[in-house]
């Protein structure tokens, strides 16, 4: 896609902050590009679904702004909603109800609800509009709604969790669905999860965040590519350069830390190789034993 | 808002609010306290609220495209329609309880127009009592729901004291003489008006209070 600079981001939160008797959510800000996925990633109780949850007005932020195709929220609440979906795991509403006594009443809410496009999910997804949602399995459910929050042509998908409780090849095909909604509409996804590899095969962006601040918000591979996993016997490692790494874990004589990229060639003699997300997460969040 | 009320039909609706309207008929009842035909309502009303617990329902409907308050809205709708049902199934039973047997209730109000004015009032304590109270926290339906019911036995209570030992109130209304229709419909006319402006306000506390809630 052409770079354009003047392009109005999808989603853009500035200093979003909340605080709680007991977390506190501080001056959370980033910016979601048009045609991008974003991953959103950071531990149970980091303050990602209270992050999505006052974008999307569901709770009240004591302050920052956010904005949503350059308009803002919650003013213009309405019309942003028609424009986007949004998935908080599976469909855990109205267990007794039939899919298509749900989708009866969702489908009217959206101006651009298009019934062939859902008919081809129902396929896809092999869900039967006759079942009740209790009879769904947690895969199924998911991938109701889905069907439902792809079906009404949002510019900007806002996924939390979407694929936890799935197998890896329903994973799989929901990755593949993401990427050809991006790649041939256009769409935009605010993917948050804590499956990290889903997000080292789809996403554009990582925005972490961590004990309720943005630890990062930037173009995943350069990213993943300013750490280093660094490994070795303890033997080996001088004393001096133990600070430099980050989640420094011993165990039998052999240590494992991450390093910053810049700071690999002093570790030269040991063993160096590429970090992915998940290690990047699991070192930067892990505490000293 | 046609939108939120085939929702609320469709999904949000316990069955028993449809199960209490024939209890209407509980008005051809001899000698019985009239109110309870009433009553039954808040329950169907009250599980509704319940059963959105069960069901998701505040979680799926703030995620659709609408305003917080429309919501509110749409259930207040739903309430008031509920409400104005259980009364007018009841006008037909009154007047056929008249006509086969327009003995006195010995168990108090007769069913006549005040016991419907009464009764609008007693609806409208309910919705300023539980509704406001259920808004506030957006899950808590139990505490509300004890304390609307509380509310409203003590008003019939005072009513019907009130009217029972006033010679000259309960002559003019606890009577099927139709010579007291007048005073009657005045009472009708005052509870509906109270119905309204209570409802009213009931409604504008809960979507203020709706509104400030963090789901």
């Amino acid at each position: 896609m052409r770079k354009n600079k003047t392009m109005t981001p999808v989603l853009s939160v500035t200093n979003l902050t909340k605080t709680y008797p007991a977390f506190q959510l501080k001056n959370v800000s980033f910016t979601l590009e048009p045609g991008k996925i974003m991953g959103f990633i950071g531990r149970n109780g980091a303050g990602k679904t209270t992050t999505i949850k006052s974008m999307l007005n569901l709770v009240h932020p004591d302050s920052g702004t956010m904005q949503f195709f350059g308009l803002d929220m919650p003013a213009r609440e309405f019309e942003i909603k028609q424009r986007i979906a949004f998935i908080f795991g599976a469909a855990n509403y109205y267990a007794q109800s039939k899919i298509k006594t749900i989708t009866g009443v969702y489908r009217r809410f959206y101006h651009q609800w298009d019934e062939r496009l859902y008919q081809t999910f129902l396929q896809r997804f092999a869900l039967d509009p006759e079942k009740k949602i209790k009879q769904l399995s947690q895969g199924m459910s998911i991938k109701y709604a889905l069907a439902l929050a792809l079906s009404h042509h949002a510019e900007l998908l806002i996924l939390d969790e979407p694929t936890s409780g799935l197998d890896p090849v329903s994973r799989d095909e929901l990755l593949t669905i993401f990427e050809n909604l991006v790649d041939q509409e256009g769409v935009s996804i605010f993917f948050s999860t804590h499956i990290t590899s889903d997000l080292d095969k789809s996403a554009d962006v990582i925005t972490y965040i961590k004990e309720g601040e943005i630890f990062a918000s930037q173009d995943k591979d350069r990213f993943v590519a300013s750490y280093r996993l660094v490994e070795g016997c303890c033997a080996d490692l001088p004393v001096e350069l133990r600070a430099r790494i980050t989640g420094y874990h011993e165990r039998r004589g052999e240590f494992s830390g991450l390093l910053r990229v810049e700071d690999a060639p002093l570790f030269a003699t040991l063993r160096i190789t590429p970090a992915d997300l998940e290690t990047i997460m699991v070192y930067t969040e892990r505490r000293p034993a | 808002m046609n939108n939120l009320l085939y929702k609320e039909f469709k999904l949000s609706l316990h069955p028993t609010a449809w199960l209490f309207l024939p209890l209407a008929a509980m008005l051809l009842i001899p000698s019985y306290p009239y109110y309870v035909a009433f009553f039954y309502q808040t329950l169907g009303i009250f599980f509704i609220f319940l059963n959105g617990n069960t069901t998701n329902d505040l979680f799926f409907t703030t995620l659709l495209p609408i305003r917080k308050v429309d919501a509110v809205k749409a259930r207040f709708i739903t309430v008031m329609i509920l409400e104005l049902l259980q009364i007018f199934i009841a006008v037909p039973f009154a007047l056929l309880r008249a006509r086969i047997n327009p003995g006195p209730n010995l168990a108090g109000m007769d069913a006549n127009p005040a016991l419907f004015g009464l009764v609008f009032v007693m609806f409208a304590l309910f919705n300023i009592v539980f509704l406001p109270a259920f808004y506030k926290t957006g899950y808590k339906t139990g505490a509300p729901y004890i304390l609307s019911s509380v509310v409203m036995f003590l008003f019939v209570a005072a009513a019907e004291a009130v009217i029972q030992l006033t010679p000259a109130i309960r002559q003019a209304l606890d009577t099927l003489n139709p010579a007291y229709l007048p005073q009657q419909m005045a009472v009708l006319l005052g509870g509906i008006l109270a119905y309204g402006l209570i409802t009213l306000a009931a409604y504008r506390a809960s979507a203020r209070r709706f509104e400030r809630l963090d789901l």
